[in-house]
């Protein structure tokens, strides 16, 4: 400590090697979810390979004559496999930026979109639906009327959450435990629904919560996308109060000139409309939420204008692999995704995790 | 001194009152704190120097009193514009997630930076890690330090945001004798040679008379007294302000040197009465 204080300051710093490592592990895994997409479209068990995918993909686009055969190659890759593919990769990036957003406002590792009960709030919804909807549900994940049930839900928990710790000014604590005494609330009800449902609701209802992207289509991938580029955006653009708030807490952050109530407030509405819709569409995927932004930090580390996009990255790369392998593997029988990216994802984290010796967080 | 005598740098803290929720910590505080200089804020556990510190820098609304920085009140500036006149650095706490000792000093630029840091923020990070002698821990992660090395990074990251000035809050309570009187000779140099202002809360006696040009006792969030050392080191202000008995002799340079009077022994457990 011996250093004048009244040195003046100059910008001949020296380059930052650190950012520079972290911006080309970015871009490598932004190459990887490329190669990820082009094999997850060209995969599949309908006898459709690459080069008839990339035919479908430019006849669609330069607007070429189509044979019979080659419109069922078409419906195969538009209509089943892109928006799947597309979902997958939008609906991963979205939840893992809901729980890198989640854990860092909150400076807790152990919340998600799933702890906080929005997951269960929309199983709650979807399973209300399936149960009182009659003949005018159809009880898949398709039934806009079951959609419209788990979004309904969902929000509702969202604001319920936002409400009651408003009342405690956001405080970290409140919304957390606010968030997992919803989450007890609705899986209790939601277990109790199952109690009075017959054996087919039943049925329906435990196929909706293994989450899928079984039932994708291009209304889903653009409502999901349409909430992800409005939300992404803006987390990035409070990455820097992010780390404030994660790193040195709610005092030194307002000491830097954070508005933490507001980030609380906007970051909350963000990473929960995110998990919302992203639900709302392919049920419970609780797995990459919690464990996908504590994989992204090990790689990546732990500072937000990195980890943002690169467990954006991360996240849809988890759940595009979990479900190509869930389709591809056991191909015709088709394992839902929400079931494969745990089986995946856990000894992927684990063996990350055992290889430090110190802590990632 | 009028006000348009004062140097720059002065916070000017008028009936300040603030508190959590219903309850009031610190009650119709009136203070100055010069440019370039040190004052000292004593007090016992809980008499609101925190509290003071917070409200200072808005971090606790006050709900009554004003604070203004050179004649401009600090109530009127943007969160961003405040946080560039004045650092604080909290008593230390402990988070669930930690990063580098240079990026952690790093966020002290979030004040002046856009969505990346420029070279400009780097410089500063650098000149506030030399000074706090953490260079060879600058790769290092926070949570993997001693607590008195993560005050020490505290510190830096209220330099690197290159206030006018520095609110430090028990900076001192981790630190070893030597990083003590190391922080202390920085806190000093702040002042004295960059010309920040610099309020801090301390609870050693003898390191605030040897630092702080002034100090203000405080006791159940009242200002009792401000003044040098020389002025306010008396027995009777700290008898009102800590309930104990000192004697306070002079050093050789005129220093206040405070020393407990020792109280009449008494046991430190009641008499057991034992009875058939």
């Amino acid at each position: 400590m011996t250093a004048a204080p009244g040195t003046t300051v100059t910008g001949a710093a020296a380059p930052r090697p650190a950012g520079r490592w972290r911006l080309l592990v970015l871009l490598a895994a932004v190459v990887a979810l490329g190669v990820l997409v082009v094999a997850s479209v060209a995969l599949g068990s309908s006898g459709v390979g690459f080069a008839d995918a990339a035919w479908a993909i430019g006849a669609r686009i330069l607007g070429s004559d189509v044979t019979p055969d080659g419109e069922r190659v078409q419906a195969v890759v538009w209509g089943l496999r892109l928006p799947r593919v597309v979902l997958a990769v939008l609906g991963g990036a979205a939840l893992s930026v809901a729980g890198v957003v989640m854990q860092g406002m909150l400076r807790n590792p152990m919340v998600s979109p799933f702890t906080l009960g929005i997951s269960s709030a929309a199983a709650f919804g979807a399973s209300v639906v399936i149960l009182f909807g009659g003949a005018a549900s159809a009880g898949g994940r398709t039934d806009p009327l079951v959609v419209a049930g788990a979004l309904i839900a969902s929000a509702g928990c969202a604001a319920l959450l936002l409400g009651l710790s408003w009342i405690r000014r956001a405080a970290a604590v409140t919304l957390i435990l606010v968030g997992m005494a919803l989450n007890y609330l609705f899986s209790a009800v939601t277990a109790a629904l199952q109690y009075v449902a017959t054996d087919q609701q039943l049925a329906q209802i435990v196929r909706w919560t293994f989450g899928s992207v079984n039932e994708a289509d291009w209304t889903q991938v653009a409502v999901v996308g349409c909430v992800a580029a409005v939300a992404f955006p803006l987390v990035m653009a409070r990455a820097g109060a992010l780390d404030a708030v994660a790193f040195a807490g709610d005092d030194a952050a307002r000491g830097l000139g954070v508005d933490v109530t507001g980030l609380r407030i906007v970051g909350s509405i963000t990473a929960v409309a995110l998990a919302a819709v992203v639900v709302s569409f392919t049920g419970v995927i609780a797995f990459v939420g919690l464990v996908g932004p504590h994989i992204a930090r090990l790689i990546i580390g732990a500072g937000h204008r990195y980890l943002v996009p690169f467990a954006a990255v991360s996240g849809a790369l988890l759940l595009l692999a979990a479900d190509t392998v869930g389709r591809t593997v056991f191909a015709p029988v088709v394992i839902p995704v929400g079931i494969v990216v745990s089986f995946l994802g856990a000894p992927l984290f684990l063996n990350l995790v055992l290889a430090r010796k110190r802590s990632f967080l | 001194m009028t006000r348009c005598d004062e140097p720059r740098g002065t916070l000017q803290v008028t009936g300040l009152r603030a508190g959590y929720g219903r309850t009031t910590v610190v009650h119709d505080v009136d203070l100055v704190a010069r440019g370039g200089r040190v004052l000292g804020v004593l007090g016992p556990n809980g008499c609101g120097k925190s509290t003071l510190l917070r409200a200072l820098c808005r971090i606790v609304k006050p709900t009554a009193g004003a604070v203004e920085l050179d004649g401009v009140d600090l109530a009127g500036l943007h969160r961003r514009d405040l946080a560039r006149a004045v650092a604080h650095v909290p008593q230390a706490t402990a988070g669930a997630f930690s990063l580098p000792v240079a990026e952690a000093v790093l966020l002290g630029r979030i004040p002046h930076m856009g969505m990346r840091p420029t070279a400009i923020d780097h410089a500063h990070v650098d000149r506030a890690l030399t000074m706090l002698d953490l260079d060879a821990l600058a790769a290092r992660r926070v949570d993997e330090l001693s607590g008195g090395q993560q005050q020490r990074v505290g510190i830096a990251r209220a330099i690197a945001q290159d206030p006018r000035v520095l609110l430090l809050d028990e900076p001192t309570s981790a630190l070893d004798l030597r990083h003590r009187i190391d922080a202390m000779d920085l806190v000093h140099q702040l002042a004295h040679e960059a010309g920040l202002t610099v309020v801090v809360a301390v609870h050693d006696l003898d390191l605030a008379a040897g630092y702080c040009d002034e100090v203000a006792f405080m006791h159940a969030g009242h200002l009792l007294v401000q003044g040098t050392p020389a002025e306010t080191f008396i027995p009777e202000t700290i008898k009102r302000t800590y309930d104990v008995e000192v004697v306070v002799t002079s050093a050789d340079d005129g220093t206040p040197q405070v020393r407990p009077v020792p109280t009449a022994t008494r046991p430190l457990l009641p008499a057991l009465r034992v009875t058939c």
